[in-house]
């Protein structure tokens, strides 16, 4: 069975955007602006995707698949990269990480014939590690740097009493790796109680059985819980050694770009 | 015996210009100057927590480089201005040189908190739990822990009222006696200079205005500067 929406109903959603908007308009709160242009902007990026997918939905799998996930992943490096722009080398260990990342969730999917090599599975599955990766990169990245800014005199006092730069920081990456994952340990443990996780949603919608949804989100969820941690650590293991020197000296985040 | 520990030629780094002086296992050396003049800086290129930009610094004769890096931190031992204990219990923060190098035995617990004189009981309690006083010795007895035959102290009772001042000076002078520690000290107060101190140092903008024996530099200053740094402090 083939779901569609009628055009004309979407245009329905505008009444919702106009919520916030109102809102936002009766209290002054300044982000006119910004609802207009998020709405335009995430709509035309939507049926934009829309048709760029038709298209490359088309082209062999061989072909499609790898150029849909290589701009997935470029784009979701840059993006990640912000968090990080005073680290050396964080484009390139971003990029690596994900690329890493989704070839171990998609050997893992093709080597357990849990999907099929079809742009049709691969794409949406994929989208959501990679965005879930970036995401905890991100945030590993952010915390990473705020633990290192709190607890200087911690650092420089272990640095004092002989430790290496590593058993210094380990700590420091302990909370950071603690508090990129928890959200995510949290939501693993109320999925389908709290909400409908949104593959589930979608396959439910466009006329799946329930419990082949529910295979699929099974599937999907522990893809994105294994590659979010994986993602945190791998970040945080490359990226702390740059905020010391081969002196095993502490340095400060300005001039870390310098050194590395 | 009083040998040569560390030699200072010519160092520069950031404001540091051109310091030049000897340590003797011995002395007991304090480093004295106003705020900014770079003493914290100096005291960091004992253990190479920092590197000079130029110069050199002998330690037991040798280039400082030439050691490893870890042992060296170990043997040249700094207590920090604030204590910045490790989120654990006391025990804890005395194993944690110690248990690096494989050189822990059950006794020393007791040993170090006899030394700063806090009891024994106190090493299974989180470092939450003490006041700033306990604290500031808990890190004396961390940065002890290690063995080291150079003591670094920058500021050490800084953040400390007068009575624990008094407390922890008395200890600081027995223990340094006891184990014949070589001692480089940074203090704003010349009372402690006196008490603790043998050799002086008083530095300014990063240069070397007087250096020799404390009481000598004290009682007779021969620079203006340090005259007027005296009779303001
Ligand atoms: N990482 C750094 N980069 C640039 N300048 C620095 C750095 N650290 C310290 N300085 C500067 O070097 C000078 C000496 O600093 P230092 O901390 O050694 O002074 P100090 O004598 O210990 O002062 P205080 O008595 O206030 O502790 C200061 O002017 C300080 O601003
Ligand atoms: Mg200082």
């Amino acid at each position: 069975m083939e779901r569609d929406i009628p055009t004309y109903s979407l245009l329905l959603l505008i009444v919702f955007v106009m919520i916030p908007f109102t809102i936002a308009y009766i209290y002054q709160l300044g982000l006119k602006k910004d609802i207009i242009w998020s709405t335009i902007r995430g709509t035309l990026q939507l049926f934009l995707i829309g048709l760029i997918l038709t298209y490359l939905f088309d082209l062999p799998p061989l072909v499609g698949i790898p150029i849909m996930l290589s701009v997935m992943i470029l784009v979701a490096t840059f993006h990640a990269r912000k968090k990080g722009k005073e680290l050396p080398y964080i484009f390139i260990t971003i990029l690596v990480g994900l690329i890493g990342v989704e070839i171990i969730v998609l050997s893992m999917w093709l080597g357990f014939g849990m999907i099929s090599f079809t742009p049709e599975e691969v794409i949406p599955m994929s989208g959501m590690v990679i965005g879930n990766s970036m995401v905890a990169m991100g945030l590993a990245l952010e915390r990473l740097k705020s633990e290192f800014e709190q607890n200087r005199g911690k650092l420089l006092a272990a640095l004092s009493l002989g430790a290496t730069p590593k058993h210094a920081a380990h700590m420091s990456i302990k909370k950071t790796l603690n508090a990129s994952l928890i959200p995510n340990i949290d939501q693993l443990k109320t999925i389908g109680l709290v909400q409908l996780p949104g593959m589930m949603t979608g396959l439910i919608l466009g006329g799946v059985a329930p419990i082949i949804a529910i295979k699929y989100q099974l599937v999907i969820s522990i893809s994105i819980f294994s590659s979010v941690s994986l993602s945190a650590i791998f970040i945080s293991m490359v990226m702390y050694r740059f905020f010391f020197n081969k002196q095993m000296q502490l340095l400060n985040l300005q001039d870390i770009k310098k050194n590395g | 015996m009083n040998e040569v520990i560390f030699q200072f030629n010519q160092v520069n780094r950031l404001v540091l210009k051109d310091i030049t002086f000897t340590l003797r296992e011995e002395d007991r050396l304090i480093i004295f100057g106003s705020s900014g003049a770079g003493k914290s800086t100096l005291l960091h290129l004992f253990n190479r927590m920092d590197d000079p930009d130029y110069g050199e610094v002998l330690f037991h004769n040798k280039r400082i480089e030439q050691y490893d890096i870890p042992q060296l931190r170990r043997s040249v031992g700094l207590v920090l201005q604030q204590p910045h204990l490790f989120p654990d219990t006391v025990l804890d923060n005395l194993k944690f040189g110690p248990s690096m190098f494989d050189d822990w035995e059950e006794g020393r617990a007791e040993r170090l908190m006899n030394y700063v004189n806090l009891p024994i009981d106190y090493i299974n309690k989180s470092v939450d739990e003490l006041s700033g006083g306990e604290k500031q010795r808990v890190s004396l007895a961390r940065t002890l822990a290690n063995k080291p035959d150079v003591l670094l102290l920058d500021e050490p009772t800084s953040a400390l009222d007068d009575r624990n001042i008094e407390a922890i000076e008395e200890d600081l002078i027995k223990l340094i006696e006891h184990n014949r520690l070589t001692v480089v000290m940074i203090t704003h107060s010349m009372d402690q200079a006196k008490r603790i101190g043998t050799k002086g140092l008083y530095i300014e903008e990063g240069q070397v205005i007087e250096y020799g024996d404390l009481n000598q530099l004290l009682e007779n200053p021969n620079t203006d500067q340090l005259k007027q740094f005296l009779h303001k402090s």
